[in-house]
């Protein structure tokens, strides 16, 4: 399942990579595409702001099938305070650009699954797809708004996995 | 490590694609589709002349086909099996309302509403209409040509109907699509405007002609052929004419699957009916949205590969690397 969820997590760092090669964050030093996997980085004490964060949540497995699929739900959150440019007035707008580039990310609803632990990473057999995202509410925290999106992500199990 | 195949379970699909083409009522000749050189066709862009009506709903097929059992012997016992009647059915919901769409869902002709001449006499089909134009030499498919006077007669955002006059004959009328049946000579001189399939929007007007803001269906306006503004559509409950198209339903799996329902002969065998779905479940006071329903009786053709009657093909395009 790690393969699936790597899968994922390239998919959608490379499609925001396209839709808007702006939203970046220093990470660790290094400038990256503005998406990261919670659990793969160091505990942080506040979610950052205008950057994806993918967490991994739920898991369900069906076993009943030639190959074994699992279901992952994946949820996305996002917050933004708005620019220091406009005293953060804009920060309405900023997040529903958020909330439309993930739209756009998410919309084709598949990608080839991918093994990143081999280098270079190697093609699978399968591909990795998910349903359409479910939007939650806005929360209000002063002047941060922020949004959590559930996404399930399903995959089939490969021999050798 | 990955093995080079795996077993793949049954396709995972999200949604259904419909694609239509025309059967050519004179000679009866379907559009048909064939798999093993069509069957990777982006699903965007499918091969002429098969147009792409987007994601449809609610798609059920029903195999209507009976079959009977010869019973031989005493006590009698089946002996062999016989197919008495060769049927089928679909139905599913259109997500957009177009002139294609709407025809598809009617039982019967669907009819392009002319602007209407001045002064003119109420008609539920739409008034008399304002004389068509005639398109200069060096029209295409994209853009049509019009004398300065005829340009400034149309508007950007307007639709078009191109199509030829009526002069009295019976038969199939319209083209590139046969959109009517002519039992008895008529005296509309529009009549084939009115049914034709060739409309499209306007995207711009100069001095010079109309920039179409898609390709019309039938291309290059045709010789004889006129331009006509329409200000909608309109299809009636009764009528003697079916409409018959070539169907192909695209479901894409998961795992890069392709399943493919073919139908060479279609037709509406339902009147014009709508499905209203509240876009809000938990409000049934909340806007709701008017969708299309088309029913269909499949119609047999005869495969040329062993001249067996079918009415539908089924194919499967499995995933790569599945074992099958």
């Amino acid at each position: 399942m790690q393969n699936a969820k790597d899968s994922f997590y390239m998919a959608l760092r490379t499609r925001l990579t396209a839709i808007n090669p702006d939203r970046t964050i220093l990470l660790r030093g290094a400038v990256r595409p503005g998406i990261l996997v919670e659990e793969a980085e160091a505990p942080f004490s506040q979610t950052p702001n205008d950057v994806f964060v993918l967490r991994w949540l739920g898991l369900a497995r069906d076993m009943n099938l030639a190959t074994t699929m699992a279901a992952e739900t994946c949820e996305v959150i996002y917050q933004t305070c708005g620019t220091q440019s406009f005293g953060g007035l804009d920060r309405g707008r900023a997040l529903s650009e958020m909330d439309e580039e993930l739209s756009a990310m998410l919309q084709l609803t598949y990608t080839a699954k991918m093994n990143y632990a081999a280098t270079p990473p190697a093609a699978m057999l399968t591909q990795v797809f998910w349903d359409e995202p479910v939007f939650g509410p806005v929360v209000i925290n002063r002047d941060r708004l922020s949004r959590s999106v559930s996404v399930m992500v399903y995959s089939y199990q490969e021999q050798g996995e | 490590m990955a093995s080079t195949w795996f077993s793949a379970p049954a396709p995972v699909a999200q949604r259904v694609r419909a694609y239509f083409a025309p059967v050519n009522r004179v000679s009866q000749t379907p559009v048909l589709f064939d798999p093993s050189q069509q069957g990777q066709f982006n699903l965007d862009a499918p091969p002429s002349p098969w147009i792409s009506l987007g994601w449809i709903q609610d798609f059920v097929r029903k195999p209507a086909s009976k079959s009977s059992v010869l019973l031989a012997g005493i006590p009698a016992s089946p002996l062999e099996q016989v197919r008495e009647t060769l049927q089928a059915q679909v139905s599913f919901q259109f997500l957009s309302w177009t002139k294609l769409t709407m025809a598809l869902a009617t039982g019967s002709q669907h009819m392009n509403v002319l602007a209407a001449a001045s002064g003119a006499t109420l008609s539920a089909d739409g008034a008399q209409a304002v004389p068509a134009v005639i398109p200069l030499s060096g029209s295409t498919g994209t853009s049509i040509l019009l004398a300065s006077s005829d340009a400034a007669k149309f508007s950007p955002g307007s639709i078009v109907a191109v199509d030829a006059d009526y002069t009295g004959q019976t038969g199939f009328v319209g083209n590139p699509v046969g959109g009517a049946y002519v039992r008895q000579a008529l005296t509309d001189v529009d009549y084939i405007r009115r049914v034709t399939f060739n409309v499209v929007l306007v995207a711009q007007v100069a001095p010079t002609g109309l920039t179409l803001a898609a390709p019309l269906p039938g291309g290059s306006p045709a010789t004889g052929a006129k331009v006509q503004a329409v200000t909608g559509f309109v299809d009636r409950e009764g009528g003697s004419f079916y409409q018959e198209w070539s169907a192909l339903f695209a479901m894409q799996g998961s795992q890069g699957e392709r399943i493919f329902f073919h139908y060479p002969r279609l037709q509406t065998m339902s009147g014009a009916e709508e499905a209203v779905n509240p876009l809000n479940a938990k409000n049934n006071n909340s806007q709701s949205r008017v969708l299309l329903k088309g029913q269909f009786l499949a119609l047999p053709v005869s495969d040329s590969l062993d001249g067996e009657r079918v009415v539908c093909y089924r194919s499967f395009l499995p995933a790569p690397n599945a074992l099958v």
